[in-house]
């Protein structure tokens, strides 16, 4: 944090989150997604472009367990991943 | 024949006494009133001609001083009121200059929640996102992130995982901040949801998840500033919270 009062110096300001704070997953009801995230992203060298699908199923977990606010996923930025899912057939909710 | 031109000489005497010191009362009526308004020119323009044109140069000349001295004295009182009021005015306006260019890492005005919506990632341009933990040195939590680096491209929303242990006998409530390197970058650096700012409470020896939710603004590539960064690194530091206390929440002014 800066505390510094430099005329002219650069300081950070921290910004709080759009959608607030997670509420912590005690129970690790959860935790199988994650790992199942964490795994992709070493397989895939860290690329996170790789691995939404599995973070997408990691925060639909989180909805489903009343960990995390329901949204529609459009609005968490994976609106490319629902739509061929959609296609299939397959109903998010 | 007599009486009226004495008659009439005696007032004009009277007059010529009220308006004029030399005069000639023996002479005739038409004379008389030639006189009087010879006199009375000559009169005006003797008292006028001798000593009184370099008077009326110098009164003019006042008077030109008097005109100009006020003139400047209200240029700058003018210019004096001027500076106060841009003084009170300078307030406002670096806030907004500071919003345009994003000076200091203040918020760029327009970054709203929809945008996650329609924001199309920027494929080309990889960014490195480093993780980094720490804690303040009384707090005994075990605090890593559980992976050190994750490449995201802007426009995508990114998960990223820290992990939390409590390793004591008692339950400890920490409250965390975090912090954005390089500082400009920062305004670029969104965050849908996170664990900061909230107290979170972990029981003895528990052990948690902390995902960060995150995205990083498509214009981060339209920014010349940016063109060079590469590398952010994401720093989070997590405090003891006493029970009861309220820290303040950061942006309520100008976020």
């Amino acid at each position: 944090m800066s505390t510094a009062m430099n005329f002219g110096s650069k300081s950070f300001k921290p910004r709080p989150p759009d959608k607030g704070s997670f509420p912590l997953d005690h129970f690790g009801e959860c935790k199988a997604f994650k790992e199942n995230f964490m795994k992709c992203l070493r397989e895939n060298s860290f690329d996170n472009s790789k691995c939404r699908l599995q973070s997408k199923d990691y925060l639909e977990c989180r909805m489903d367990h009343q960990l995390m606010a329901r949204e529609p996923l459009e609005k968490l930025g994976f609106k490319d991943l629902t739509d061929p899912s959609q296609a299939d057939g397959d109903v998010k909710p | 024949m007599l009486l009226p031109l004495l008659h009439h000489s005696v007032r004009c005497t009277q007059v010529f006494l009220t308006r004029c010191i030399r005069c000639d009362a023996q002479r005739t009526l038409h004379s008389q009133a030639e006189h009087f308004l010879q006199r009375r020119l000559p009169l005006r323009s003797h008292t006028q001609s001798r000593g009184t044109k370099s008077r009326s140069r110098k009164k003019s000349q006042e008077e030109e001083w008097k005109t100009r001295n006020k003139t400047v004295l209200t240029y700058i009182a003018a210019a004096g009121v001027g500076m106060i009021g841009l003084s009170y005015a300078a307030v406002p306006l670096y806030r907004l200059y500071c919003q345009a260019s994003g000076l200091g890492g203040t918020a760029v005005a327009g970054h709203d929640a929809e945008q996650v919506e329609t924001m199309k990632p920027v494929k080309e341009r990889i960014i490195k996102v480093t993780f980094n933990a720490d804690r303040h040195a009384s707090m005994q939590w075990n605090f890593k992130p559980q992976q050190t680096e994750i490449y995201v491209v802007p426009g995508e929303t990114a998960l990223a995982f820290y992990k939390a242990k409590n390793p004591t006998d008692k339950p400890i409530i920490g409250i965390s901040t975090y912090n954005v390197v390089p500082f400009d970058a920062g305004q670029y650096f969104n965050k849908i949801q996170c664990f900061c700012f909230e107290e979170q409470r972990l029981n003895p020896h528990e052990e948690v998840d902390m995902p960060v939710f995150f995205y990083i603004d498509p214009e981060f590539d339209e920014d010349p500033r940016m063109a060079r960064v590469d590398t952010i690194t994401l720093s989070y530091t997590f405090f003891e919270a006493k029970e009861g206390q309220k820290l303040p929440l950061p942006g309520y002014s100008y976020n």
